[in-house]
């Protein structure tokens, strides 16, 4: 039976080195000669804005792409791999950063996936396999049955499965894409627990993040890509986070970004007693009686773990969910009540949601119409369509926005995150909103654009529109916004003025009580 | 501010060549291959326009197909809606009195006047007036005088004889009556459309075989000039009826069909609906990212049932063409025509995830196929074989659209 694996092996030596990696895209270099090592037992930080080269440096790594230039050793004989199961083999696994999973399979069926132990007669032995899921499991506090389908479980439970899968590979080294972006606190506390133990077995982890308190705390070393190069290896000790930014962005960021103005004193939206209860009607509401005020011109944010309902908060605002949702909202004075988004955006309101790829852009569609989509009735002559309208429309929020895109009508999914986020704020400013609300605005978006959207909204602001902002980042609602609500399981907790918040007293009012 | 790096992440150039120049490429393998095969017995006007006219009827629900299977949907029931409607067609012109044809078209027309006037005054008032209930109440009253006075019509034809132009109108509309159905029942229940056009197609191909009657008969078509007379019936078919299976006189010679009309019609105002509406962007948008969609103000249910309503109409309008081209109304007249007009759109490059095509694109595959059985008539190819040629090309334009043959080719050289 196979538990966590063990590596005898003596720690420093390298287990992983890639050298002068090159490697083109139709022609177009995005990495220029990255070098790139990993010892044994070592969390190694691997960082970088988007675009910087991460992905692409693991999916060189465990057999993905195989048209790349240089080389690579694994205990210190040449590799090239042609797919991910000869890595696998080879003790290399990877977790994306989408959870890529059977959801209707159960933990132990999503574990041994396409080596499932089978006895004499070729049928599964689902004994022999459970038991040793569990055996692999219960080493990193799974204490859920491994017969429960993936489905019914939560994010980072799903994440602990992925771990198991990787483990149960024999693996030496896992390679974890952005692990932390859907996990709450005490989720990334027990991942980071893991780490720790996968690294008192010897087994190496390659940790990609965009979150720089994150590397500080499990990593050993960090290796920083910038534009395809290799930037820097260094030690965590020996740096601090303002030269992590640094070397991430190309220059150091004085300070972070700190608001300025004031909301002025009327009241754009009254929300009383807002209710949802879930689709099927039973079990706890998703969101119980929240009421508040907000003012024109303001920033006001929403804190709380997952779960807690901020998704659904704004949702119900924007008319989502109508047939589940009661209660009384005012914008400017009048009741309004909102059974299908489009109503919510005819009286100013839109929203951009926190799952870019799965609700904000059509990923088929070009830039400009992705632009234009909520909008069209802006660009209408008569009932057509105009091309010159569209392209005016869409050329002027390029600009605006300062978008970075070589062609309008490229596909959406050739451009960065920041730059899909930028084209999603266009598109909702196009609508000329009184009301924006925004959902995780920064999130898998790298320093610099994530910079840029702030003084955006700040704009925004000043212009008289208001803004909502749900964000799992502290420190991003405390750098924006006049007020801060949190929630705590659906339930308005506490409501802080800018000059009363801080993280510990968010972190208080958003945690469960008892 | 800081400038970010511009980030392209390089797809696949050639994939996306060969996806959207494909279907032309195809197009012109195909028409170089009958070239070389049949040289001028193939190239010759008269052949050329001879394949508008087999293809033109066909067409019509691959161009209904398009707009389904751009929101990400399927319609099974277009070949069913193509036999209801020609059986309906041929006894709306050949029987006077009440029959079952009449009694379903005729109603299923009048209710569709009514609703459609019905939403128009609401929709004009409401700008005007806003007591939402004076607007309703003075909406149904013209509503409901239009459907009297349509239903006075129709009743007045029903007794003399229906004419040409009130069958092209009645019997599509029957058709985008039971269209409009399916797609309520798709998009109001939240059911797979692939089941709820499979019960369509059951439904509309039952309904036309109790229709016709005694099991499913065929009804033909008789005109004046031919001299025959039908037994038990009393009624010629009008003149102009004929008309739409004839052709237009080009260079002194009959030589353009009028179902090519119908054909490059329909495709020229799907395109603009496409390209040039905003029902074509939020059709896109819905096959792309329905909830993207629906989050961006799409009316998604609307669309779709429009989608369905459009493609049961043109399919309905098949029937009609189909009943002139063949002075007969058939209950099995479009069996299996589904399967041709969905081959021609996945030919012509639209994906049957949604999202992705274009109405032109169909236009390409079904002249592929036009072609394709055209040649192979042309070298006396046993329509088995052909079938079975259909199949590969079929299978082998995709490979070719998502870029496998290119992939093969590459591994193929390492």
């Amino acid at each position: 039976m196979r538990g966590i694996p063990k590596h005898s092996q003596s720690r420093s030596e390298s287990l992983v080195r890639m050298k002068s990696i090159v490697k083109a895209f139709s022609g177009v270099r995005v990495l220029h000669g990255v070098d790139f090592e990993v010892r044994r037992g070592e969390i190694m930080a691997l960082m970088g804005e988007n675009g910087a080269g991460k992905s692409t440096l693991m999916k060189i790594l465990v057999g993905v792409y195989d048209d790349w230039e240089g080389r690579i050793s694994i205990d210190e004989t040449e590799r090239r791999f042609t797919d991910t199961r000869e890595a696998e083999k080879a003790g290399i696994a990877i977790m994306y950063q989408e959870i890529n999973m059977v959801p209707e399979l159960t933990v132990a069926e999503n574990i041994f996936l396409g080596r499932e132990p089978c006895t004499w007669g070729g049928c599964v032995d689902y004994i022999q396999m459970n038991r040793m899921a569990e055996s692999i499991l219960a080493d990193l506090h799974f204490t859920v049955p491994v017969t429960t389908p993936v489905s019914q479980l939560r994010v980072g439970l799903q994440q602990l499965v992925e771990i198991g899968k990787a483990l149960s590979l024999n693996a030496r080294v896992v390679i974890m894409d952005e692990p932390t972006s859907a996990l709450s606190k005490r989720e990334i506390e027990t991942l980071f627990s893991v780490i720790e133990k996968l690294k008192s077995r010897n087994v190496s982890v390659i940790y990609i993040s965009h979150r720089i308190g994150e590397v500080f705390r499990v990593a050993d070393r960090v290796t920083v890509l910038r534009d395809g190069r290799t930037v820097d290896i260094k030690h965590v000790e020996d740096l601090n986070r303002q030269d992590l930014i640094g070397m991430m962005v190309g220059r150091r960021f004085d300070q972070f970004f700190v608001k300025e103005g004031h909301p002025e004193d009327d009241v754009v939206m009254r929300v009383e007693h807002l209710t949802r209860i879930q689709p099927n009607r039973q079990g706890k509401p998703l969101i119980e009686d929240v009421s508040f005020e907000l003012k024109r011109g303001e920033q006001l944010g929403i804190a709380g773990l997952l779960g807690a309902g901020r998704t659904e908060l704004l949702e119900a605002l924007f008319g989502v969910d109508s047939e589940n949702t009661t209660g009384t909202v005012e914008i400017e004075g009048k009741a309004v009540h909102f059974s299908h988004p489009h109503h919510a955006m005819d009286a100013g309101m839109g929203l951009i949601t926190e799952d870019r790829k799965g609700s904000g852009l059509v990923l088929g569609m070009s830039v400009e119409h992705n632009m234009t989509l909520a909008a069209l009735k802006a660009i209408l002559t008569f009932i057509f369509i105009s091309r010159k309208k569209e392209r005016n429309l869409s050329k002027a929020y390029m600009n605006r926005l300062s978008i970075n895109v070589p062609d309008l009508d490229n596909p959406i999914d050739t451009l960065s995150g920041g730059n899909q986020q930028k084209v999603l704020l266009a598109k909702w400013l196009a609508i000329h909103p009184k009301i924006l609300l925004l959902d995780e605005p920064t999130r898998g978006i790298d320093v610099g654009a994530k910079h840029e959207i702030y003084l955006l909204l700040s704009k925004l602001v000043k212009q008289g529109i208001s803004i909502v902002i749900a964000s799992s980042e502290l420190t991003e609602l405390l750098s924006l916004c006049d007020r801060i609500m949190v929630l705590r399981e659906g339930k308005l907790s506490a409501i802080f003025s800018r000059d009363e918040a801080t993280q510990e007293k968010i972190m208080e009012a958003a945690a469960p009580v008892g | 501010m800081i400038k970010t790096r511009m980030n392209v992440v390089y797809a696949s150039n050639i994939k996306l060549l060969f996806r959207r120049l494909g279907p032309f490429m195809g197009l012109i393998a195909i028409f170089a291959a009958g070239v070389f095969l049949n040289g001028s017995t193939f190239l010759n006007l008269y052949n050329q326009l001879n394949v508008l006219g087999r293809i033109s009827i066909i067409a019509l629900p691959a161009v209904g197909m398009t707009l389904v299977i751009l929101t990400a949907g399927i319609d099974l029931s277009v070949g069913s809606m193509v036999s209801l409607s020609s059986v309906v067609c041929a006894m709306l012109l050949m029987e006077r009195t009440w029959t079952k044809a009449t009694s379903i078209a005729v109603p299923v027309f009048v209710f569709l006047c009514l609703v459609i006037a019905f939403t128009l005054t609401k929709r004009f008032l409401r700008r005007h007036i806003s007591n939402s209930k004076v607007v309703s109440l003075f909406s149904l009253i013209v509503g409901s005088s239009i459907g009297f006075m349509v239903f006075l019509l129709m009743s007045r034809q029903v007794a003399t004889g229906f004419k040409t132009l009130t069958v092209l109108l009645v019997v599509p509309v029957l058709g985008l009556g039971l269209g409009t159905l399916t797609g309520a029942v798709i998009a109001k229940g939240k059911i797979q459309p692939f089941i709820v056009t499979l019960g369509m197609m059951s439904g509309a191909v039952g309904l036309a075989k109790f229709i016709a009657g005694k099991g499913g008969q065929i009804h033909p078509i008789y005109y004046q000039a031919t001299g025959y007379t039908a037994e038990g019936t009393t009624q010629m078919a009008p003149q102009s009826f004929d008309m739409l299976s004839g052709k237009i006189a080009l260079f002194g010679m009959d030589l353009f069909p009028i179902t090519g009309l119908f054909f490059l019609a329909a495709v020229l105002i799907v395109h603009f609906i496409l390209t040039r509406l905003r029902l074509g962007r939020h059709i896109y948008a819905i096959g792309g990212n329905e909830l993207t969609a629906r989050l961006s103000g799409v009316r998604v249910e609307r669309v779709k049932i429009l989608v369905y309503g459009i493609s049961g109409g043109l399919s309905a309008l098949a029937g009609v063409l189909y009943c002139a081209s063949y002075t007969q109304g058939k209950p099995d007249a479009g069996a299996t025509w589904e399967l041709d007009a969905i081959a021609a759109v996945v030919i012509g490059g639209t994906s049957l995830m949604g999202g992705r095509g274009t109405v032109l694109g169909t236009m390409v595959g079904v002249l592929i196929l036009g072609y394709l059985s055209n040649i192979l008539n042309l070298q006396e190819v046993p329509s088995e074989v052909q079938d079975i040629l259909k199949g590969i090309i079929i299978i082998g334009a995709v490979l070719l659209q998502e870029g496998a043959v290119v992939r093969w080719f590459r591994r193929l050289k390492k």
